[in-house]
């Protein structure tokens, strides 16, 4: 463990720490655009030059490993001055078009620019040199070149994460640019992160650009609930709008966050969103619907059914199961799920596409029920008259479905997700609108927490479900979120 | 003295055997690696390429322990420009180089060679293909060498044309099929070199030293030259001399001896105005301090510039320094990289700044930038392209700002000769 100071402070650093992670260590922050703590290191574009003393040059702290007995001044007037200078090199060829890009206010340019130089500008545009601009590269990825500071993260990302190698340096000097392989489209199921991690403007995201000015976005800390992962996220939003989901890197779960994720938000003002009662395929008052969704399950009442879903949280699983015992007072329930979990590209993306599957267990430990197989058997034997669950739920039981055709009642969220046939529809909350209970595929609890408000008149899951009890003259006592949850023990 | 290196009539296999040739190797082979590398160290043979570095040094670095493969390269990719001294003696004595690399590779336990030679040394790597053909026939390469048990196999490498693959670590990169960009150091090619192994890398001069150094022993090396300058160095010279060419000097010959014995002097009617001593990427000397100096390591360094690849530019009145500072900008700027921020950004800012100054459009305020410009490139990069750069453009402007000062207030050139570059 080699002992050394950093401007003046004693550190004991691990073996193998660089410079730039024992500062760090001390909450001194070393300005840096190619180092990535995630990625390898490049030590290309200079900025974290630090001065050791005795050594005849100044060396990057990203690379440079702590030494016993080393003296690191990272603010010393010859590092200031290197700073000053890259900077002014990062920035002469630079189109300096902020007003217009999409990077102002999260530029690792604009930033450092303010905090280490300040420096009369000596750029003569005759000088500059030119690159192509705006090319869209893949679904989801922008790519202006003038903007590059080929620090190469986005390099890096591609061929030691997702290991598909579509970016590469092309061509020297200072002609260089970032350029798709030969026959290559950047589509790699992770490919926003390239604009997460690329410091400048070069990498925008097509989904975001021009939508929101940065400073106006709001963050909120909540999960990603695309498959059972479980990544935590924050999703950023302003006036009850979210504009972008982003990876909040942590050492359990995710650094990273896949671009199947990052979309998810997007269901939430989708055009299909249900805000309305569907009965036979015409939308409805939410209150007739339900007055009406109530009557079918009291007509079936003990050869009704009830499913949960691995897609809904715990709460909302609970009130269902509530549902099932204390209205219908019905035997045909299920809360039984189980999928072969597991990470299945190396990186994110899980076997198991639902995101509460382990979460639907202490569920099922509370209230009982029976086997998924068991229902299906009793919904193809024509036993069961009316089913009462989650629309995305239905796939698990569609052979059986298929088989007899019971009276579906359904709750969704987007009309898109409504099975064919399905005779009502109930609108319920995303998990972007209220909050809600998961467990992820390690056994991590999740909890989402709502960044934006549901449509008006559009309720929580739980809250559907008890007006739905209170139709049919059943009191649930489902007040608060927390009182689905008595009784549920989750580790 | 006689030349060590540069010989006539020993290009063929046959007449360097007859000259001696390959019993060096012999000879090394029957004393152990470590007694090798001791007879390098004593002689003080420095690295020829440029940097200076002792080669005994040098090799002693491979890590004892290690296991696996290790690999011995030698850097042919003479691309410094004035610098013709590598592609002299690859064509006149191509065993010494080979002999040399054979002695080497026993010396540090390498099995496998590679000549990373110069791309368009087409008719060069040709020649040095025969001459493997040759040794390889006679069992100076191969397997089990003259039945010493020493396996030792080498080959040529053609570069594809950049001058940046004659920095070390960047010509791994390109003999391993990437980019040649150079790499982070450390690790240095003696831990982690070529394909991930211990590696030293040797110039083509530095290697063709080693049979006479193992013939006649390291003391006698030592012996030549300017005390920790040891040995006979090329000079490449070029310019208005009546005879330029490749001169075989010992290390601490004077810049006058050289000009004026070795190469006739200046031609009639040119007079002296600057020398660039050790290849583009050297800070210029005026007349004055190169008539003064002594050339090897520590005389030129202690004069302000470097020794480098002994390529000696010879600049004289007719000639304008900012045009020619704009040619060597022009040059480092094409063949930077672009890794690095301020090699990538500042060589082409120092390019187009000269651009406007050698038109006549320039500003005095044109001057200091480009001086900056420079001072903010030097020692702050991976490799050394932008101090090569940087060096030559602070010491042109130092030496000679009245020339640039003139060329910013738009009058006439102090030199009237133009050059012409090809594109």
């Amino acid at each position: 463990m080699p002992t050394l100071t950093i401007d003046g402070q004693t550190i004991e650093a691990a073996k193998g720490t660089t410079l730039l992670e024992a500062a760090q260590q001390l909450g001194i922050y070393i300005p840096r655009y190619c180092y990535h703590p995630n990625l390898s290191v490049s030590g290309n574009c200079r900025m974290c030059l630090v001065e050791v003393e005795k050594a005849p040059k100044l060396v990057t702290a990203c690379s440079t490993e702590a030494a016993q007995g080393m003296a690191v001044l990272t603010a010393s007037n010859k590092v200031k001055a290197a700073r000053r200078d890259v900077l002014e090199f990062l920035l002469i060829n630079h189109p300096l078009d902020c007003p217009i890009c999409d990077q102002a206010g999260e530029c690792g340019l604009q930033n450092y620019y303010m905090e280490y130089s300040l420096a009369k500008s000596r750029f003569n545009a005759a000088d500059k040199v030119r690159r192509p601009k705006r090319r869209a590269v893949g679904p989801y990825l922008a790519l202006d070149n003038e903007r590059c500071i080929l620090c190469t993260r986005c390099v890096r990302f591609c061929s030691e994460v997702t290991k598909t190698s579509e970016l590469e340096v092309m061509e020297r000097s200072d002609h260089s640019y970032i350029g798709l392989k030969e026959g290559t489209a950047l589509d790699n199921g992770y490919s926003l992160n390239i604009a997460d991690n690329c410091p400048v403007g070069a990498f925008t995201s097509r989904d975001f650009r021009f939508k929101q000015r940065v400073w106006f976005l709001k963050k909120t800390p909540t999960v990603c609930l695309g498959c059972a992962t479980g990544c935590l996220i924050e999703a950023q939003h302003n006036e009850n709008v979210i504009y972008r989901l982003t990876p909040r890197p942590n050492a359990e779960t995710n650094t990273w966050l896949c671009d199947y994720g990052r979309m998810t938000y997007k269901a939430v003002r989708a055009g299909d969103r249900l805000t309305k009662g569907v009965i036979k395929n015409g939308q409805i008052d939410l209150k007739p619907a339900l007055r009406e969704a109530a009557a079918r399950m009291d007509e079936a009442r003990r050869s009704a059914a009830v499913l949960g879903s691995p897609w809904l949280s715990v709460e909302d699983n609970a009130a269902l199961a509530r549902f099932a015992k204390d209205a219908l007072r019905t035997e045909n329930y299920c809360f039984d799920f189980n999928c072969g979990q597991g990470i299945k590209d190396g990186i994110l993306i899980n076997n198991d596409p639902a995101p509460n599957t382990s979460g639907v267990k202490p569920v099922k430990a509370a209230c009982g029920g029976i086997t998924l197989t068991e229902l299906s058997r009793r919904i193809a034997a024509g036993r069961i008259k009316a089913v009462l669950m989650e629309a995305r739920a239905a796939a698990l039981i569609k052979d059986a479905l298929k088989a007899a055709g019971p009276r579906l009642i359904v709750f969704a969220a987007n009309t898109g997700e409504i099975p064919a046939g399905a005779y009502a529809a109930l609108p319920y909350a995303s998990y972007f609108e209220t909050p809600g209970t998961f467990v992820n595929y390690q056994g991590l609890l999740r909890r989402t927490k709502p960044p934006v408000e549901a449509p008006e008149g559009v309720k929580p899951l739980w809250a559907v479900v008890n007006e739905l009890a209170s139709c049919s003259g059943t009191s649930l006592g489902l007040d608060s979120v927390e009182e689905t949850l008595k009784g549920i023990y989750i580790k | 003295m006689e030349n060590i290196l540069l010989k006539d009539n020993v290009a063929g296999i046959e007449a360097y055997v007859a000259c001696g040739g390959y019993k060096p190797l012999k000879k090394a082979l029957g004393l152990k690696p470590a007694e090798v590398i001791e007879e390098v160290k004593k002689s003080n043979l420095r690295g020829r390429g440029g940097a200076g570095f002792p080669a005994g040094l040098k090799w002693s670095f491979i890590p004892k322990d290690s296991r696996g493969s290790r690999y011995l390269v030698c850097n042919a990719d003479e691309g410094e420009p004035g610098t013709f001294k590598d592609r002299e003696l690859m064509l006149k004595n191509p065993h010494a180089l080979i002999e040399g690399m054979a002695i080497a590779g026993y010396a540090i336990g390498a099995g496998r060679g590679y000549i990373y030679i110069r791309g368009e040394f087409a008719a060069e790597a040709q020649l040095l293909e025969k001459a493997l053909a040759a040794a390889r026939s006679k069992n100076f390469i191969g397997k089990n060498i003259l039945n010493s048990g020493f396996d030792f196999e080498l080959s040529t490498h053609r570069g594809a044309g950049a001058y940046i693959c004659g920095e070390e670590t960047a010509l791994l990169q390109s003999l391993e099929g990437y980019t040649g960009r150079p790499r982070l150091k450390p690790p240095f090619p003696a831990v982690k070199g070529l394909f991930g192994c211990p590696t030293v890398i040797n110039n083509v001069e530095t290697l063709a030293a080693v049979p006479a150094i193992i013939e006649k022993g390291g003391d006698w090396y030592a012996s030549i030259g300017n005390g920790k300058s040891a040995g006979t160095k090329l000079f490449c010279v070029s310019g208005p001399v009546n005879k330029p060419g490749v001169y075989e000097l010992p290390l601490g010959v004077t810049f006058r001896e050289l000009l004026e014995k070795s190469c006739g002097g200046m031609k009639p009617g040119k007079k002296l105005k600057a020398v660039i001593p050790g290849g583009s990427s050297t800070p210029v000397l005026t007349a004055e301090e190169a008539w003064a100096v002594k050339l090897d390591y520590e005389s030129l360094a202690a004069s302000g510039s470097m020794l480098g690849s002994g390529a000696v530019i010879v600049i004289d009145e007719s000639q304008c320094m900012v045009k020619l500072l704009e040619v060597l900008a022009r040059f480092y700027h094409h063949e930077s990289c672009g890794q690095c921020t301020p090699c990538r950004e500042g060589c082409g800012w120092i390019e187009k700044i000269l651009n406007r100054l050698e038109e006549g459009k320039g500003s005095a305020e044109d001057i200091d930038t480009l001086y900056s410009v420079a001072d903010a490139m030097k020692d702050r990069t991976i490799c050394p392209l932008a101090d090569a750069l940087a060096l030559p453009v602070m010491s042109f402007v130092k030496k000679f700002r009245s020339e640039f000062s003139a060329h910013a207030a738009g009058k006439t050139c102090a030199g009237s000769q133009r050059i012409e570059v090809r594109e």
